[in-house]
């Protein structure tokens, strides 16, 4: 037996847990469902008022749907209201009922009711697809003739989504809009009013032709309603009609945007709102508001941008947050042209960075971040970074990515560069992501000696202070030690009075290696203090034997390493770095970067690998010593970086690029077999492409240094790296560095992954052959690519070649375009098309393709068909 | 153009739901229990508009219920927007007599009545709380006898 709605609500409420509620809910539904089957009349609008609730509650509800189209067809009125209420609120727009519901449509719109009609109008206005919106749009707009306002404001605005659905027709119905202004309704006038401005949305050019001559008359109606003195009907606190105002001035927005005659018009009402309109009450304020936005977007005189402005000021000092907020959010908008009159309440904005809203401090980092210029930077970048102390830590990435902006555009000197990064990673130094660590320490490295030396004083210093928790902090701090070490050994004298005393080389490795002792730090700050070690073998090598002696034990307790990647590098390390070694060269100073260059690869290793991991560093500022210095695992990445950087190769290969430190041996091998099969298959990168990046002390280096120095050496022998590898062989003993190396002798014969495809000829006659090379990544799956090459033989060129496939049904394919559609003459170049192909029913069926192939030779139309059946086993 | 209005109350509980572009019914739920969760976490003092998913939330607390409106881009008047929310309860007020969180939830369909004479695919129809009640009013008496089935 049906329950009424209310006793269902009852027993909702009264369950005490969800799964009670949802057995409530089942236990009711179940009943709805056995109602619905057995077509009880009585309970259908009952039932469908149920499942409203049960909606809400977020239950389905879509055996329900084909009850409200019944009940829509019901002669009732409140049976058919239910109806329409839960076609509006059950169905969504996709749903295949929706059509039926268009009959029951139409013959509510004929109604004598004029409630009915309402029903019906509002329920196009909420779900009319675009089929609806054609069937029904003359019946929409007989209404807006109609006598009732009611109906009228209703048609309005159910035109309004017919228009949306169909803008087509927009055409057919403006000057029909374009008469509802005329009305005497508040109701009607602001529907009509949105009416155009959806118009003006969707179809610009027709809207703003057809409305824009009617600009005085809105600016009569905005008059009339300002003068209008008190009307009950309308005053919202002592306002009359605020929404009709604001949705006048919003309809004049867009119609004065980019038109100085319209907004000629605008000016005096413009002026007169923004003069008297009463702020005590939101509504006003909310007037107001859209005032100012109408006058900074149209063309309006200078006089009134500067008192629309002047607003904004004294909404920025209002009490109220909800003043403020629009206010910054406008100021944000304004920015840009009126740059002048916003800096004047710069101060005012950087306050709200204050606040305890969020709301409110977004909006105002945001305009910050606008107004930022040569002349403010100093001051406006050291509340940025005050900020940045407090600010919510899921924000944090954000804010440092884009004060490195502001540093990269702005910096009034390198030493305020310098400063202002290292303070960025002071503060948030965990948090910040890899480009700001990558672009501060280029930006160390590219500036002049006295620069570099403060920085890493104070990078030392900044290490020595923390806690052991702001990794990138820590990661530029051992990088830049390592690089500039020696620097350290003399006191420091900034040009701003700031000194530093001369440090020990002992207690320079002691504090390094208190910071990888501690619990908190990472297999990438441990990767960058090892490289450091190694390096400061170098700087200290003038200092007394002790030093050098204690920087090889640590080097040396890396070889036990729990973590492969630091135990490989140690081992090439203590190799590179003993008596007499060969390391000189290969752990000198980076080259200095470009951080134009730098910037602009970062961002594209991030785009295409997926985030470079920790290794950023050494992918992006130390280029070209990848091998031997930066964390091995880039060394895939680095020298395709190279290469991009050279022209040579597309980035095929980022991908297979590891960018993990777990990334072992195996990875390392097949990044450099990758490597070489695309420097094989690419014609060699020129190194005049690259001079910035190529290494210049390269004699002697590690394998990896060896092996770029060759290749940008331009040695066309693909065999070339392999007979260089062994020379830091001579060095006792075999280095492991060669291990990496080893199966480059494979790398060519891994490049036959082309060749070693099955390739068969499909199709030849007439001078033109075609060949298809099957493709697989795996044997056992069930698509591969199949790369038809066309090639012609004769000594007319082949033209507008179009090349078509069929299959049978078991197999589906997908065509790629073709590299071109002429075919050279005398084999003078090859056009290819790549088809994609899945055999559904692999192993028991072949694949088969049928062919079709048209071209035009030497002016006759030549057309071919042929059956490809040459596949090989397995496809 | 607005694309949604809820009515929550303090425990999160959706009171009514009106959605103007399509949501499936997992990210209702979803959307609807984080804007609660974004709601409550703000003071008194704080503005009364949140961004999230794309949408601007504007939002107003009566009582135990949140009124709160979700509207796309950055075209809307956000103080129009609060006026807009103070009318509806206005309207609802006068509706049922001071109302509460219990009128709405048993009165549903009728606020749902009232919402559609409001709003009506996003847009606002009217604004004046006689206009928007007359109809309804009216209805109710016609349809008085057979009214008992609602309950």
């Amino acid at each position: 037996m049906s329950i009424k709605l209310r006793d269902l609500i009852r027993s909702v409420r009264s369950c005490k847990t969800a799964s009670e509620e949802r057995s409530v809910i089942s236990r009711e539904s179940a009943m709805i469902r056995t109602a619905i089957r057995e077509e009880q009349e009585q309970f259908r609008h009952r039932n469908v008022a149920k499942l409203l609730f049960m909606h809400m509650l977020g239950y389905a509800t879509h055996f329900g749907q084909l009850e409200c189209l019944k009940l829509i067809a019901s002669p009732h009125f409140p049976e058919k209201r239910i109806g329409y209420l839960g076609l509006m609120l059950l169905l969504s727009e996709e749903a295949d009922v929706l059509m039926l519901a268009t009959n029951s449509l139409k013959n509510d719109l004929n109604h004598s009711n004029q409630f009915i009609v309402g029903l019906a109008l509002c329920t196009i206005g909420n779900l009319a697809t675009p089929d609806m919106s054609r069937d029904l749009a003359t019946e929409v707009d007989k209404h807006l003739r109609s006598g009732s306002p009611y109906i009228r404001k209703k048609a309005a605005l159910a035109m309004a989504r017919c228009l949306t659905k169909c803008p087509d027709m927009v055409e057919d119905f403006v000057e029909r809009i374009v008469s509802l202004l005329k009305d005497r309704s508040h109701g009607v006038l602001i529907t009509a009013v949105q009416l155009m401005s959806c118009v003006c949305e969707i179809e610009p050019e027709v809207g703003k032709g057809s409305f824009v001559r009617l600009v005085p008359s809105l600016v009569r109606l905005l008059r009339n309603l300002l003068s209008m003195g008190y009307s009950p009907e309308h005053d919202v606190s002592g306002i009359s009609d605020p929404f009709l105002q604001v949705h006048l001035l919003r309809l004049m927005t867009v119609l004065g945007e980019g038109n100085e005659e319209a907004s000629e018009q605008m000016n005096d009402i413009l002026a007169q709102v923004a003069t008297n309109t009463e702020t005590a009450k939101n509504a006003g304020n909310a007037i107001l508001y859209e005032c100012v936005q109408c006058i900074m977007t149209v063309e309006s005189e200078e006089g009134l941008r500067v008192l629309a402005i002047n607003i904004l000021g004294r909404f920025l000092l209002n009490r109220d947050n909800n003043i403020r907020y629009v206010a910054l959010n406008t100021l944000g908008k304004v920015v840009l042209q009126d740059s002048a009159a916003v800096q004047r309440h710069r101060n005012t904005i950087v306050d709200c960075l204050k606040d305890p809203d969020v709301s409110i401090r977004t909006r105002a980092l945001d305009l910050i971040f606008k107004l930022v210029n040569l002349d403010n930077v100093e001051g406006l970048t050291a509340e940025l970074l005050n900020y940045l102390v407090v600010c919510q830590s899921e924000n944090k990435s954000d804010i440092c990515t884009r004060t490195l902006g502001v540093v990269d555009k702005f910096s009034p000197n390198e030493r305020w560069r310098v400063d202002t990064l290292i303070t960025l990673l002071t503060i948030a130094g965990k948090d910040c992501d890899d480009r700001v660590l990558s672009a501060s320490s280029t930006y160390i490295a590219s500036s002049k000696d006295g620069v570099k030396a403060y920085a890493v004083h104070k990078l030392v210093k900044a290490m020595r202070d923390d806690d052991g928790t702001q990794e990138g902090l820590l990661i530029v701090a051992i990088w830049c030690i390592g690089e500039f070490g020696d620097m350290l050994l003399n006191p420091h004298t900034s040009e701003n009075g700031v000194s530093y005393q001369a440090l020990e080389p002992l207690n320079v490795i002691s504090e390094v290696e208190g910071v990888t002792k501690q619990v908190t730090c990472t297999n990438a700050i441990r990767q960058r203090a090892l490289t450091c070690f190694a390096k400061l073998t170098v700087r200290f090598a003038h200092c007394d034997a002790g030093v050098v002696q204690k920087l090889r034990v640590l080097v040396n307790k890396f070889k036990a390493s729990i973590n492969l990647e630091l135990q490989i590098r140690a081992c090439e390390y203590s190799n590179l770095i003993v008596e007499g070694g060969s390391g000189k060269g290969s752990l000198a100073r980076m080259p200095v970067v470009d951080p134009k260059v730098a910037g602009k690869k970062s961002l594209r290793g991030s785009m295409s690998s997926g985030g470079i991991d920790a290794g950023a560093i050494a992918n992006s500022s130390i280029p070209g010593g990848g091998g031997a210095v930066g964390g091995g695992q880039d060394v895939g990445g680095d020298l395709l970086d190279l290469l991009d950087l050279g022209g040579g190769t597309p980035a095929a290969a980022p991908a297979a690029a590891p960018t993990t430190n777990q990334s072992a041996i195996q990875t390392a091998q097949s990044t450099d077999a990758d490597l070489l099969s695309d420097i094989f298959a690419a014609p060699m990168p020129t190194p005049s492409g690259a001079p910035t990046v190529v290494p210049p002390a390269m004699g002697g280096g590690g394998g990896g240094g060896d092996l770029l120095g060759d290749m940008f050496g331009g040695t066309p022998a693909p065999l070339a790296p392999v007979a260089q590898a062994p020379a830091p062989a001579a060095m006792p003993p075999q280095p492991p560095v060669v291990d990496m190396f080893a199966p480059q002798p494979v790398a060519p014969a891994g490049n036959g992954g082309t060749t070693a495809n099955p390739t068969f000829t499909a199709f030849s006659k007439d001078n033109l052959t075609i060949e298809f090379e099957t493709r697989k990544e795996d044997l056992s799956s069930q698509s591969c690519e199949v790369v038809a090459t066309f090639k012609n033989s004769g000594s007319a060129d082949m033209t507008g070649m179009n090349f078509q496939v069929a299959v049978p049904k078991y197999i589906t394919m997908e065509m790629l375009p073709p590299s071109g559609t002429t075919v050279p003459c005398n084999g003078g170049g090859n056009v290819s098309q790549v088809v994609k192909v899945t055999n559904t029913q692999m192993g028991t069926k072949k694949l088969m393709m049928k062919l079709k192939i048209s071209y035009t030779c030497a002016g006759a139309k030549v057309e071919e068909m042929a059956t490809a059946s040459g596949f090989p086993v397995g496809y | 153009m607005i694309q949604f209005i809820l009515m929550v109350n303090k425990q999160g509980q959706t009171r009514l739901s009106s959605y103007y572009n399509w949501l499936s019914m997992s990210s209702r739920v979803a959307l609807e229990s984080e804007c609660i969760r974004r709601c409550l976490s703000r003071s008194e003092l704080q503005c009364s508009f949140l961004e999230f998913r794309g949408y601007k939330i504007t939002y107003r607390r009566y009582a135990s219920l949140f009124f709160i409106v979700g509207t796309d881009g950055e075209e809307e008047n956000e103080l129009g927007m609060l006026e807009f929310i103070h009318t509806l309860v206005e309207t609802l007020d006068k509706y049922f007599e001071s109302v509460c969180e219990l009128d709405i939830m048993f009165n549903l369909e009728k606020a749902h009545f009232i919402l559609d004479e409001m709003v009506m695919n996003g847009m606002v129809v009217e604004t004046n709380k006689a206009n928007i009640l007359r109809p309804i009013l009216l209805l109710q008496r016609e349809a008085g006898k057979d009214d008992s089935i609602f309950k």
